[in-house]
């Protein structure tokens, strides 16, 4: 096995023994779960209603992609907390020499890091998505749309995956990467709102904006260069969570 | 070439043995500068198979950053490191296969047993699926860990801790072993087991151990190499040191002015 996969194999198995891994899965699906079952009730009242209205909306756009839409808002917060101990937590437990000294390169280890971390903010990304599609059982869903939503918010928590990688490899506090990595999140996700509230319209801004890039996901649109711009942020991130092991290296 | 170069390393520091294999470890003028500050000046050193060397020297002396050099976690400023004739800094990857590290503090993973544990460290350091039951089994064996097997790393005893930090080191029979202060904090029972541990461990590979601890090198060291303000003050046979305390005290109260008349 690729020294990378058996890092993410260890991190991932390191996550599930404790409490945390666990605790966020549990929150976050009460959360997701108490959402959906209020907004299924109430499309459930107001599908009489509807059923009169030309062109009305359906249980993918009244439960669905709100649902998903309240996830991505989660994600910037349970992402931090997912990969804050990645590599600040080994080097706070002096163990990052384990993986330094072995015949590892340092981006296969961010990668390993990455993937382990991933694994978690996934896993929560499917959970979310099986309640809607629990209700394609009693009722037509668009599968193309939520398809388009799950891939838009698998790459969007990549994105935030990486960022958070990349805040654990500069710091060995733990706290402070999470810190950091909300911060940057948060940025990133609000610089486009930020700046159309000031009255800017202006188009770097809005390509910069996590959230110009998810929206046409939740409307079903995938477009490449909102699945490039996942791809770069999260290949940028992981590199500078790399530049940072080859600085530990040189700099101690 | 490579394992040309380092056997006429080897030869340069001993020309009365000629007939001694390529040294497993090799420094060749090894300096580590960090803000200004010298930490490590020109050191040059071997160490051949079945050798344990005792790096000895004060706090601040520059071990654990030679030691650190030497597995490659650090990159020297000028100089070059061989592992067995490889280029530390060419040749990462397959240099530090061959290498068994325990950094002062064990690197321990505390939501594993000590199997699961050991069993990811075999793995990482490229051991096979099928052989790892086997590095494992021996590891422990060697380490005497087999009743803590099933037992956290996090809720073992300092003692334990460290043997487990040593089992990883050794658990891929690495060629080089580098064990950073190994006895620190152990009774003098669990000490005396880890000396016996490294005098045999050393018949198959290379050992470099670093303390300041002068009764660790007495008892389980071949040969000495005196580090004092990052410079290699004396490296000798530990038979041809007759009075290591005395040379040790000696070498570790000289003084900046001392040193640089010396």
């Amino acid at each position: 096995m690729s020294g990378f996969l058996l890092i993410a194999r260890n991190d991932i198995k390191r996550q599930f023994v404790q409490p945390f891994a666990w605790v966020v899965l549990a929150l976050t699906c009460a959360l997701l779960a108490w959402q959906f079952l209020v907004a299924l009730d109430a499309y459930l009242r107001i599908v009489p209603k509807l059923a009169n209205v030309p062109n009305s909306q359906g249980a993918t756009d009244l439960i669905a992609i709100p649902l998903l839409r309240s996830l991505s808002g989660l994600l910037m917060l349970i992402v931090p907390l997912a990969t804050m101990r990645s590599l600040a937590g080994e080097r706070r437990n002096h163990s990052l020499p384990l993986l330094l000294a072995a015949g590892i390169g340092n981006l296969r280890i961010v990668l390993g890091k990455f993937l382990g971390a991933y694994a978690l903010v996934a896993l929560v990304v499917v959970i979310a998505l099986a309640m809607p599609l629990a209700l394609h059982f009693g009722t037509d869903m668009d599968l193309g749309r939520l398809a388009a939503a799950a891939l838009g918010l698998l790459l969007y928590a990549s994105a935030l995956t990486a960022i958070g990688i990349a805040c654990s490899a500069w710091t060995s506090h733990p706290a402070l990467a999470a810190a950091a990595a909300l911060v940057i999140g948060s940025f990133l996700a609000m610089l486009d709102m930020g700046a159309r509230f000031q009255g800017i319209d202006n188009a770097l801004i809005n390509w910069l904006s996590l959230s110009t890039h998810l929206e046409p996901f939740l409307f079903g649109l995938v477009a490449s260069v909102d699945i490039v711009y996942f791809l770069l942020l999260t290949t940028l991130a992981l590199l500078f969570a790399g530049r940072r092991l080859d600085g530990l290296r040189a700099h101690g | 070439m490579r394992c040309g170069l380092a056997l006429r390393l080897h030869c340069r520091n001993n020309p009365d043995e000629m007939n001694i294999p390529a040294p497993v470890l090799s420094l060749s003028h090894v300096s580590r500068r960090l803000s200004g500050n010298t930490i490590v000046e020109d050191l040059s050193l071997d160490v051949p198979r079945g050798v344990v060397l005792g790096l000895l020297g004060v706090n601040g002396a520059g071990k654990s950053t030679t030691l650190r050099m030497m597995v490659g976690m650090l990159t020297p400023s000028t100089g070059t490191v061989f592992v067995e004739g490889r280029d530390l800094a060419s040749h990462p990857q397959l240099a530090r296969r061959g290498i068994g590290y325990l950094p002062e503090e064990p690197p321990l993973h505390g939501e594993l047993t000590v199997e699961e544990y050991l069993r990811f460290c075999a793995r990482l350091h490229g051991i096979g699926r099928d052989k790892v039951h086997q590095a494992v089994e021996q590891a422990i064996a060697r380490c005497e860990l087999g009743e803590m097997r099933h037992r956290l790393t996090s809720l073992l005893s300092k003692g334990f801790r460290q043997r487990v930090g040593l089992a990883q080191a050794i658990i891929h029979e690495p060629s080089l072993i580098v064990l950073d202060e190994p006895a620190s904090g152990l009774d003098p029972i669990q000490a005396l087991r880890l000396r016996e541990l490294m005098r045999s461990m050393a018949k198959d590979c290379a050992v470099v151990l670093s303390t300041h601890v002068l009764s660790d090198v007495l008892a389980c060291c071949d040969r000495v190499a005196i580090l004092h303000r990052g410079r290699l003050r004396k490296t000798a046979p530990l038979s041809e040191i007759a009075a290591l305390e005395s040379e040790f005290v000696r070498i570790a109260s000289e003084s900046p002015s001392m040193e640089s008349a010396a």
